[in-house]
């Protein structure tokens, strides 16, 4: 079609100013080898003479080899051979053999006219597979001489190849781009205003250095960001198909846990091949469906497939059904591998078709060593957990670092990551990061360091048109990431407060949170001001006060509260947080409010009901200081209340009246006691840092959800090393109006004027700050005020955060 | 762009190189990303596309078993009985006439016999058995073409549609599935597995609409944002995306890529295209004749869909274990629920699509993963376990009237426009137990080789992904019927 259309066009546009003799082609019709004679050779020839296949010693692979045949005659082209055979009624003789459609006439006349003219032939044309084949061991490159004192490892290998090819060596980025750049990468989670601000006023020369090492010490975050990356890996999830007949195990635990202590990668890979426990059994057992399944796709050979994916980045998936065309893995090869993890003797099929012959268990690179095949089951296990780690299977080092390449800069140095059959862009490159990763016992931490550490990592990244092809691959810099949906979704979090409470993987996630204080227990009573016959008036409204005096300025501090049915929290003075849904108590932040001295906490509380009824306010918090102390306080009789509510005007509360009264200490409800064992409890035994209050959950911690999967978090059915990396129509319809998203954005808002007392220039300098980690250009600003106005309202507000948090540059890292 | 005074021949040899790379076998392991590449001349040949016969498809899809002989395919009638063996039942309705001499269906449906004459009724249709019924499995085969587990994820029909053909109307989701919850439901999980575009990435996904009186909320603004509000809020990311310092990045793909779906995004939710998705728009008397429930509402919303342009669109009865048609125990009384949810919307819908000179360009199925049986469970030989919840041999009392095993060996479908031939009887099944197809069988993969071709789409399609060539239909093995065609 596009061949076509660029003839016709060529034809429409050109033909005035060019010589006719160019057309002649369109008069005579001449063979044209990609479109007329290939099609008629793969139909009836290559099958058996082409690729691997050379039967009778021939092979239409390339010219030279069926030249040199002698089955063609250029000078007599009617004589040749290959006419002989293919006109030929002798069932003995004629080809295609006699077994397989006879060519047409006229297919044999274009072979005959392709002879006659030459035997033509495009130049880099060849039915032959690929033969690269990777180097096994492996390999210290010898690292070229450092230049302008980059004399980092990586920055050798990529300055001389840029050298070398006559490109440009990419500059370097500015402190805020790297900061935001680097926070994404290692831990997920964008900059904060106050990190931003610290980062660039640092004058520390080391300070990237030191800023990369901050990121992968804090191994929450840290597990947090990267279980994204397990999951897709080990095709592990919270939900999916497959649980509801308990054909799956989760390893997210043992996941988890690897994660936070930083596990070396060698073991973990052992553990999850041999696995030790039923913690880490989930992978190797893959997912079983109740009922027959293909050849193809039973237990041992999704265990096959899934070790060479996740482990080699060998694609094992066409072998297990037949040999492979695309590369050198055979059924045989795939077998193998399977029969080390089936309990019974396992017959090899072709094409879900039994061909007679049992498989042996046995791994793919015997030069390591081999795999026992009469050994136990757990032995056979073993052993192939130890030589798939075997330090000298640089295959398996080779793997994971390119996959880490890949999500640091945006493109694999073999790519697509699974295609590990393929050539490297820079074998030096490649063998540098796995050879390291070696060296350093595993650590996958240190991999990501000496990338993260590299001026290539901090330059700026590659503009790219459209993308190529491997071959025309050259580095020119990082390339932009997209945020992956939970990157995406813990921005939007972090920059609207408004993250969702539960942790919903099975992880105990509290246990790993280094510096969490003691957890606060749930000791509040339900308050309220006097009760009418024992209920609260229709509609009532009070204020709710507590004031709490801190010896000292507090690093930390939060509450968790709610309110039967509607409160706002004020800090001096200011709102802080909002509810009106008493069965999902708030957790909020309290630290950045309060100050030393005396500070004043009012609630207004609000009885919304129709009739009179039972309403009540509860609230726990704490406030930890320097040295690790913490105060907490609670909703109790020490509590004072006020029934002359003065409007609250621009997210500040008007607390000139003084006529306070003892609050009362309300009967709880048992729907009020569930609420606090429930929904309280958890909150409160979540894991604190010491700043923020209860640290956020995380997009990874969830099971997956609708808007996840539309922003391109995959259903983990199969491994998935790779996720999309454009936005759908479908997606920006999620963007545009999916309801929790605008629920977020709205919550964001509020918060946001809250914190800045609603003066624009605050909020748009805020929201440039904490979302692109830059300020606002004056073109930006303007626009910008001109949707915020001198006194902007939540909505206003709510859509410029919106349509911010929609740019590319937000959406994408670089 | 290329500057076709200076080098008359360079587009040419560029769409060579190009369509060479994608011949050689020796590309095939140099893919620059994991995204599937269409197969442009795989092992099966050069593919030939079929001339369209229709624009537009829709669905109608029986989740959970629909009893052939209860519904398209009656066979000897015993009214409920105290003490009848349940081997002497084989339909729990008696037969009524059509609109086409030949073909009789079950009382009932009689809206949809008077429209029997608009097209084809499939009595031999057979699903393989998969040894042990889970109905969600048997969904995935029947709206993919193949059997889960599948190395890669295999992509719904109406994804291949969508990847293949787009919408007729650019604003409108070229894929939109209708009726079905997938959350907080039984076997969720085991449907979201195949209600995805699978390898094709999400832009090919379904858009999924449960309740069809909802609908329109899907491709609103956001809720209390009115349409200036909606505006204004665009108009200031349009904005900040012409100020953005970053100039050199307007030509990034990625970039260019986002900002296009955005917009495409926004152009639907401010169109007037997206009145198609609110059916309380629709007349009253014309939403009264559709509303039976969600399934008949949702049956008016493809209508409309598909008048506005949609390409493919799904609604079913929705899948709930043990509900609709599911029927384990009590499939009498339930079935005659089924057929009044199901009876006035088809027909309508039929003759709204007549009527609107509409259905001779759109597809219409109605089927389901398989049938039913009194007493046999899967098919002849099938080792697949008895799953009837009352097991007794004499009908006791009426809950043990219907029929309440799944049947794989041979089930009704439903096919209207689309070039498909009118009032015509298509093969048939066995008048006593084992009811199995005797005449005509027609597979899945046939059926979907059918579909496709109605839709110009060439069964033997296929697109390579991850090294394996993956087809529209299993392997490429999908034979059109072309008898089903006029």
């Amino acid at each position: 079609m596009t061949r076509l259309f660029a003839r016709a066009f060529l034809a429409v546009s050109l033909s005035a100013l060019i010589p006719a003799s160019l057309f002649a082609e369109e008069k005579s019709h001449e063979l044209d080898f990609a479109h007329d004679v290939v099609p008629i050779l793969k139909r009836n020839c290559v099958h058996c003479h082409g690729g691997r296949e050379e039967e009778g010693g021939f092979s239409f692979n390339n010219r030279e080899l069926v030249f040199d045949s002698g089955h063609v005659d250029l000078d007599e082209p009617n004589d040749s051979y290959l006419l002989e055979l293919v006109t030929s009624d002798d069932p003995d003789t004629q080809m295609p053999p006699a077994d397989r459609p006879r060519m047409g006439a006229d297919e044999i006349e274009t072979l005959r006219r392709w002879i006659a003219g030459g035997l033509k032939w495009d130049a880099d044309f060849t039915f032959a597979i690929r033969t690269y084949e990777p180097p096994l061991r492996p390999r210290v490159p010898e690292l070229p001489i450092s230049r302008n004192g980059r004399d980092h490892p990586i920055d050798r290998i990529l300055d001389e190849y840029s050298i070398q090819r006559d490109l440009p060596i990419p500059s370097g980025v500015d402190d805020a781009t790297f900061l935001r750049r680097v926070s994404l990468d290692l831990i997920g989670l964008l900059p904060s205003e106050s990190q931003l601000s610290a980062f660039l006023a640092d004058d520390d020369p080391l300070k990237r250095e030191r800023l990369v090492d901050e990121l992968l010490n804090d191994s929450v975050a840290y597990a947090d960001h990267w279980l994204t990356f397990f999951n897709d890996l080990l095709r592990n999830d919270y939900s999916g198909t497959g649980f509801i007949t308990n054909g799956r195990k989760q390893i997210s635990g043992w996941l988890y846990e690897s994660l936070v202590v930083n596990k070396p990668f060698d073991e973990m890979t052992r553990e999850l091949i041999a696995p030790p426990t039923q913690e880490s059994q989930g992978y190797i057992d893959g997912i079983k469906w109740r009922g027959e399944v293909s050849a193809g796709q039973t237990l041992p050979i999704q265990f096959s497939q899934s070790i060479s994916q996740s482990f080699l980045g060998i694609n094992m998936k066409c072998a297990s059904c037949h040999d492979s065309f695309v590369d050198r893995w055979t059924l045989k090869e795939a077998y193998g591998l399977a029969a080390i993890y089936a309990d019974e003797s396992l017959e090899l099929h072709r094409c879900d078709k039994p061909i007679g012959e049992t498989a042996e268990a046995a791994w793919l690179f015997p030069e390591l060593g081999q795999v026992d095949p009469v050994a136990p089951r757990e032995e056979r296990l073993q052993q192939l957990a130890e030589l798939m780690t075997h330090r000298e299977n640089g295959r398996f080092a080779r793997t994971i670092v390119n996959r880490l390449w890949y999500r640091m800069m945006g493109r694999g140095i073999v790519h697509p990551l699974d295609a590990m059959q393929t050539e490297p862009w820079s074998e030096d490159l490649l063998d540098h990061l796995a050879t390291d990763l070696v060296a350093n016992g595993f650590d996958l931490k240190a991999t990501l360091r000496n990338i993260a550490t590299s001026a290539a990592y901090q330059s700026q990244s590659e503009v790219v048109g459209e993308e190529t092809g491997q071959e025309d691959y050259v580095y020119r810099g990082p390339r932009a990431r997209r945020m992956t949906a939970e990157q995406f979704l813990d921005s939007v979090w972090t920059l609207t407060g408004n993250a969702p409470k539960k942790v919903e993987a099975p992880i105990p996630r509290h246990e790993y949170t280094p510096g969490s204080t003691q957890p606060v227990i749930a000791s509040g009573d339900w308050i309220w001001g006097p009760l009418e016959n024992g209920s609260v008036p229709a509609g009532q409204s009070i204020v709710l006060r507590k004031q709490l005096t801190l010896a000292k300025d507090a690093v930390g501090g939060a509450a968790v509260l709610t309110c039967d049915n509607q409160y706002q929290l004020y800090v001096n003075r200011k709102l802080v947080s909002s509810g009106d849904d008493w069965k999902q108590p708030q957790s909020v932040s309290l630290v950045s409010h309060m100050t030393e001295g005396t500070n004043t906490i009012d609630v207004i509380a609000t009885n919304d009901n129709g009739k009179p009824n039972p309403a009540g306010f509860f609230l726990e918090g704490w406030v930890v200081f320097a040295d690790g102390s913490q105060v907490t306080f609670q909703s109790d009789d020490s509590w004072t209340y006020c029934s002359d509510v003065v409007a609250a005007r621009g997210g500040v509360i008007d607390t000139t009246n003084d006529d306070w009264y003892p609050v009362t200490v309300v009967p709880g409800l048992p729907v009020w006691r569930e609420v606090v064992d429930q929904k309280v409890r958890p909150l409160l035994q979540q894991p604190r840092n010491a700043v923020d209050g209860p640290v956020m959950v995380r997009a990874s911690l969830l099971k997956n959800t609708a808007l996840m999967k539309s922003l391109g978090r995959p259903m983990r059915e199969q491994i998935v090393s790779m996720r999309p990396d454009t936005i759908t129509t479908l997606e920006a319809i999620d963007l545009a109006n999916e309801p929790t998203l605008s629920k977020s954005f709205a919550a964001g808002a509020e918060r946001l004027i809250a914190s800045t007392g609603g003066d624009p220039d605050t909020i748009i300098r805020s929201m440039f700050r904490s979302a692109l980690a830059r300020d606002p250009s004056s073109d930006e600003h303007r626009l910008m005020m001109e949707m915020l106005g001198q006194s902007p309202d939540r909505l206003a507000v709510q859509d410029a955060m919106w349509a911010v948090c929609m740019l590319p540059e937000f959406m994408l890292v670089r | 762009m290329m500057n076709f005074h200076e080098d008359p021949s360079a587009p040419e040899s560029i769409v060579r190189r190009d369509f060479l790379r994608r011949l050689s076998a020796a590309g095939a392991a140099a893919l620059a990303s994991g995204a599937p590449r269409l197969l442009a001349n795989g092992s099966l040949g050069e593919i030939e596309h079929p001339r369209p016969k229709a624009d537009a498809c829709i669905l109608l899809w029986m989740a959970g078993g629909m009893a052939a002989p209860d519904t398209f395919d009656p066979k000897r009638y015993h009214p409920f009985e105290k003490g009848l063996p349940v081997k002497e039942m084989l339909s729990t309705f008696p037969a009524i006439d059509t609109a086409v001499d030949d073909i009789k269906i079950c009382q009932g449906l009689e809206n949809i016999a008077s429209v029997m004459d608009r097209g084809t009724l499939i009595r031999s249709h057979v699903q393989p058995d998969l040894g042990s019924i889970l109905h969600s499995r048997h969904q995935y085969q029947w709206h993919t073409g193949y059997v889960p587990p599948q190395t890669v994820a295999a992509p719904h029909i109406g994804a291949w549609m969508a990847r293949v053909l787009g919408a007729p109307n650019e604003v409108m989701p070229a894929f939109i599935n209708i009726g079905q919850r997938l959350e907080g439901i039984g076997e969720s999980e085991e449907l979201k597995a195949f209600t995805t575009a699978g390898f094709f990435g999400s832009e090919f996904g379904p858009m999924n609409l449960p309740y069809p009186d909802q609908a329109a909320v899907s491709v609103r603004p956001p809720k209390g944002m009115e349409s200036q509000r909606f505006a204004n809020r665009n108009r200031l990311f349009r904005k900040l995306v012409d100020a953005s310092p970053d100039r050199d990045r307007m030509s990034d793909y990625q970039q260019e890529s986002m900002l296009r779906s955005m917009d495409a995004a926004y152009r639907l939710l401010s169109s007037k295209d997206r009145e198609a998705f609110d059916i309380t728009l629709e007349p009253k008397e014309s939403f009264e004749k559709y509303d039976t429930g969600r399934f008949g509402q949702g049956c008016l919303l493809a209508r409309r869909l598909v008048e506005s342009g949609a390409r493919f669109v799904e609604v079913t009865t929705e899948y709930v274990p043990f509900l609709h048609w599911d029927t384990h125990n009590d499939g009498h009384t339930t079935t005659t629920r089924m057929h009044q949810e199901i009876d006035r919307p088809i027909a309508q819908l039929i003759r709204d699509l007549e009527d609107r000179k509409l259905l001779d360009r759109t597809l219409v199925i109605v089927a389901s993963e398989f049938s039913r049986d009194a007493l046999m469970e899967g098919k002849p030989g099938s080792n697949a376990n008895d799953q009837a919840r009352e097991k007794v041999d004499a009908l006791g009392e009426m809950k043990h009237y219907g029929l309440h095993r799944h049947f794989t060996g041979g089930s009704s479908v439903l096919m209207f426009g689309g070039g498909i031939k009118k009032g015509q009887l298509y093969g048939s099944t066995s008048p006593e137990r084992p009811l199995v197809a005797i005449e005509n069988p027609v597979s899945i993969e046939d059926l979907h080789a059918t579909i496709m071709t109605a839709m110009g789409i060439s069964p033997r399609m296929g697109y390579e992904i991850e090294g394996r060539p993956f087809y529209v239909t299993e392997d490429g093995n999908g034979r059109s019927v072309d008898a089903l065609f006029a």
